[in-house]
């Protein structure tokens, strides 16, 4: 604008006037987006929104192909954060105060009760929809073409995910909190069932890696104050940190990957659901090609050039998504924490164990495998069961049919296979341990090492890989046995869950129901 | 793509959102302590009697109360709902707007004694079931009933005092403690058998510490030991406590029981007026750690409890028989094989001079004239012989072990530590007041050489490690 007629101060005065606008255009760029090019460039051009691409496929955003799982998880982590802020207010990590400081939060901070819920059940929920995210990406074949690594990250993701939930469970330093933590340690201690059964018998002497995991955790030999220092230190800075790069990655290579996976033919079905269907004359992006950064670079970028015509502009399509499933989030958290108040017992008493001891529900399926072998069941079968999920996309190399539920029909018939046969194993592996004992009630006298070595955990993972062997062999398919995989996954965690969270009672007794255990 | 279901999803999500999160407002907005402040202020209001106590009524802001004590590290938020309780207007309330009772708030002002010092609970809730501390709120020290409230006052002052200025009740539980016997079994700082738990600190153990399978009404430590002096065996099936107590007993009991607590008030909080003083004397001391079992110690009773005779150690006949220096030695070391428990100072924690002064007390009734010798050693004795006799005469009584026990009316004959000396006197004289009857020539009618002969084998008994 020519302003050289006007004095200075008609000048401000105008200014003035116009600062409303002047500062929203300052804030927005280019104001509220009108055309695919004005779309773009909102995306591009904010920070929070140029983690998206320009454009998404529509895909991604078919709710019963991702079923949100993956954004779930991320947005549960989102309010956790926020939520875990405003209880950092109200908490001071020593055993003297904590409790009280719990008890404050929940007695007289405005609000204290719901968000101390809010925290709690927002980072268990991520559990639940971080393994389903996991079982989603295999069931529609997503771990392939450049994403394999990315699984890989997912699973650490799914590590932090039950760490920090973990650590979170042991600040309250109440009676949950520290038996919870002694079951840990003494998991952590584990090797020293393998350690000692050597031990001696060659002559020789192991040095106790477990029991000096132990001490690195508790910062001594039982919990303290030097534990929860250290267990907040975890839980509210390395974890977190962790957590943050790993998701930066796991997103950033989602990208770099070309977005979510989808199968080779989409039909966009009817345009009118699209709010600002692709303008297939003039705007910058010709319907038969996108371009982008990844031109320059050298590998394959799976989004060039494919599949334009079912693209569609990520603002506002893709936002209005995101928003929706964050809305979905928040209000499922906030009225389930409106109903269920986060579990405080007494406080944390060295004398009085809780009887029975339980670690969080989300690790009562690996108790139950450590009431076979300490080693086994807590460092062993969850190892290997990890290794075995890592190993998914190196395994199976079979680059057909990305990202369609279940490959085919036989995919399908594999999964529910799959399910009834590992339903039908864990719970006659249960049954049978329930009901007749193992090695040590036959024989006490026998070796550790054999209890060690043959375990029902053991049994059952061996039956799970001998399977999935078998499926392999008999479809000639690594998919297939892929899905069988993930399945037995699925099916191993919750029932062995269910059963250490709801049938296992007072010393590890089996029975129906919680209501029938013994009054103390 | 999908727009429609994303928008409506958005839609409701909102909406649900919003309305929990008014609702969570509302419910933040209305807790249950201002309901009870209202109404305070609005009875006050109402029954005044003059303008200046209107006034003063009307000017109460209704908030969240709360007595902090920094000494004790303590915040009782009770007077939250307890509105009244320092008003004298609030007399004749009902609770909980009532005014505190008896005039114990003049000497504990709020501001420094608080709440929960005395009546446990959970000075920081906010909801009657928390504050409370009723069942399942897992809280391990719920509100004291008013029953048993007195136990609070030993943690500040003596039982002299006590008994004549409002603690009658925790005085009277004090004295019967020891008149029961208690420490006869149960170790209270040290002191007393090792057959019962250790009872120190007793008060300030959590709810998990006892077992409340059979406990009947509201399952706490309260109710615990009330009825755990009911029906011994009821609370803790192996229990072998001793227990014949009224009702009225053994609430008192338990209130003196709830005064082992183990936090320590500060020195400004106490007010002792007296040392309370432990008699030391024989007779309080047999009370105190024998009588529980040995009653008064003149007849001998086969106790279905514990399965086996309990020995009249006050029998004359029985003191006739045995120097001090015996008795002493078995008070020591006890018995080996019975509850007897051994009350040295390394064990059950009497001192030397106490074990004297008790063995005295028990030995007051002994007959000067001594039982007459009977030199076992010289007469040469036939095992098996003794063996015939003690099977046809003793082991009816004794068990055909020697090891006395259930059912059985004598006693174990299996303690090394028993003279043959000691064992042939009984044999032959017997002991008056108890079912042994003398078997010597004044009796049954056996020979010195038979009793000889059946000492031989009740002590060949002993050396069998069976």
């Amino acid at each position: 604008m020519d302003n050289s007629n006007k004095t200075g101060l008609a000048q401000f005065a105008d200014n003035l006037k116009s600062v409303k606008s002047s500062f929203v255009g300052s804030f927005s760029r280019g104001g509220w987006p009108t055309s695919d090019k004005g779309r773009t460039s909102t995306v591009v051009n904010n920070f929070f929104l140029h983690l998206h691409t320009a454009k998404t496929h529509i895909n991604t955003l078919k709710p019963s192909y991702t079923l949100g799982m993956g954004l779930i998880s991320f947005f549960l982590l989102v309010i956790a954060f926020i939520s875990g802020g405003f209880l950092m207010v109200y908490y001071s990590p020593s055993t003297t105060t904590a409790f009280n400081a719990v008890k404050d939060i929940n007695f007289v901070v405005f609000g204290g009760q719901l968000m101390r819920n809010i925290h709690k059940w927002s980072g268990e929920a991520m559990i639940i929809f971080v393994i389903l995210h996991m079982v989603r990406i295999v069931y529609t074949n997503s771990y392939k073409q450049g994403r394999e690594f990315n699984w890989v990250i997912g699973i650490v993701l799914l590590i932090l995910t039950f760490v920090l939930n973990l650590t979170g469970y042991m600040l309250p330093w109440d009676q949950l909190s520290y038996w919870a933590l002694v079951i840990v340690a003494n998991i952590a201690a584990a090797p020293k069932e393998l350690t000692d059964i050597f031990n001696g018998m060659f002559g020789i002497t192991l040095p106790d890696i477990g029991g000096a995991t132990k001490e690195v955790l508790l910062g001594g030999t039982e919990p303290g104050q030097e534990s929860l220092t250290r267990v907040y230190l975890l839980h509210i800075l390395l974890l977190p940190l962790a957590i943050c790069v790993f998701l930066g990655v796991h997103f950033f290579r989602i990208r770099k990957d070309g977005g979510l996976t989808r199968p080779a033919n989409v039909s966009a079905g009817s345009g009118e659901s699209i709010i600002s269907p692709p303008e297939k004359k003039g705007g910058i992006f010709p319907t038969h090609k996108t371009y982008g950064l990844m031109e320059l670079s050298k590998g394959r970028t799976p989004a060039v050039d494919t599949d334009i015509e079912n693209t569609v502009t990520s603002w506002p399509n893709l936002f209005i998504a995101e928003i929706a499933v964050f809305m979905f989030t928040l209000a499922a958290v906030v009225a389930y924490s409106y109903f269920f108040d986060a579990p405080l017992k007494e406080y944390a008493n060295p004398m009085i164990p809780e009887n029975p001891a339980k670690a969080p529900w989300y690790f009562l399926g690996l108790q139950e495998l450590v009431s076979y072998s300490a080693f086994m069941g807590g460092q062993g079968l969850p190892g290997l069961a990890l290794a075995g999920l890592i190993a998914i996309p190196f395994l199976d190399r079979e680059n057909r049919d990305i990202g369609i539920w279940f490959t085919n029909k036989q995919g399908k018939a594999i999964a529910i296979e799959s399910f009834i046969v590992g339903s039908v194993a864990v719970i006659g592996t249960l049954a049978f341990v329930v009901t007749q004992g193992w090695f040590r009630e036959w024989w006490p006298e026998i070796h550790q090492l054999w209890i060690v070595a043959i375990n029902p955990g053991n049994l059952l993972l061996g039956f799970v890989m001998v399977y999935t062997l078998w499926v392999i062999k008999r479809t000639n398919s690594t998919r297939m046995g892929a899905i069988s995989l993930i399945t037995f996954f699925l099916v191993c965690y919750v029932i062995l869950t269910y059963t250490g969270t709801v049938l296992r009672g007072p010393n590890w007794v089996f029975y129906w129901s919680p209501s029938d255990w013994p009054i103390h | 793509m999908n727009s429609r279901f994303y928008l409506s999803l958005m839609l409701i999500s909102s909406l649900v959102l919003m309305a929990f999160l008014a609702i969570a407002f509302n419910r933040e907005m209305t807790p249950v302590w201002k309901d009870y402040q209202t109404e305070y202020k609005e009875t006050l209001i109402k029954n005044a009697k003059d303008d200046g106590t209107r006034e003063r009524a009307e000017k109460i802001q209704v908030g969240l109360q709360q007595i902090y004590i920094k000494a004790l590290n303590k915040s009782d938020r009770c007077t939250s709902c307890h509105a009244g309780v320092e008003n004298p207007l609030m007399a004749a309330a009902e609770v909980p707007y009532k005014q505190h009772s008896g005039n114990y708030l003049k000497n504990h002002p709020l501001p420094k004694f608080g709440c929960t010092l005395c009546h446990r609970g959970q000075g920081r809730a906010l909801n009657i079931a928390e504050a409370h501390g009723e069942e399942h709120q897992h809280w391990d020290f719920p509100i004291v009933p008013a029953k048993y409230i007195q136990s609070s006052c030993a943690s500040c002052h003596d039982y002299k005092m006590l008994e004549t200025e409002g603690g009658e009740k925790v005085a009277k539980g004090e004295k019967l403690f020891r008149e029961k016997g208690c420490l006869g079994c149960h170790k209270l700082n040290g002191v007393g058998g090792a057959l019962g738990k250790d009872i120190a600190g007793i008060a300030n153990k959590a709810y998990y510490y006892f077992s409340m399978a059979a406990v009947v009404g509201e399952r706490n430590m309260y109710s615990w030991i009330k009825q755990h002096f009911d029906d011994p065996r009821k609370i803790v099936p192996e229990s072998q406590m001793r227990a014949f107590l009224t009702d009225e007993e053994a609430d008192l009991l338990t209130t003196y029981m709830l005064t082992f607590r183990t936090d320590e008030m500060p020195r400004s909080y106490r007010l002792i007026k007296n040392i309370d003083k432990v008699a030391t004397d024989g007779k309080s001391m047999y009370t105190a750690y024998c009588s529980a079992c040995h009653s008064d110690g003149k007849t001998s009773v086969y106790d279905e409890i514990f399965a086996r005779t309990i020995p009249a150690i006050r029998n004359p006949s029985f003191l006739k028989t045995i120097s001090n220096s015996e008795l002493k030695r078995i008070v020591k070391e006890g018995r080996k094989g019975t509850q007897m428990t051994a009350w040295k100072s390394e064990a059950a924690g009497l001192t030397e001079k106490q074990i004297d002064e008790i063995v005295k007390y028990v030995a007051k009734d002994r007959p000067s004239e001594k039982s007459r010798p009977f030199n076992v050693a010289k007469i040469k004795s036939d095992i098996e012989r003794g063996a015939e006799i003690y099977n046809n005469r003793c082991a009816l009584c004794h068990g055909e072990e020697g090891k006395g026990g259930e059912n059985l009316l004598g006693m174990t004959l299996r303690d090394s530590a028993l003279s043959p000396e000691f064992i042939a006197i009984t044999v032959r004289d017997g002991r008056k007041g108890t079912p042994m009857v003398p078997f010597g020539n004044g009796g049954i009618g056996l020979s010195n050489q038979e009793i000889a002969d059946t000492v031989a084998y009740v002590k060949n008994l002993t050396n069998d490690k069976k």
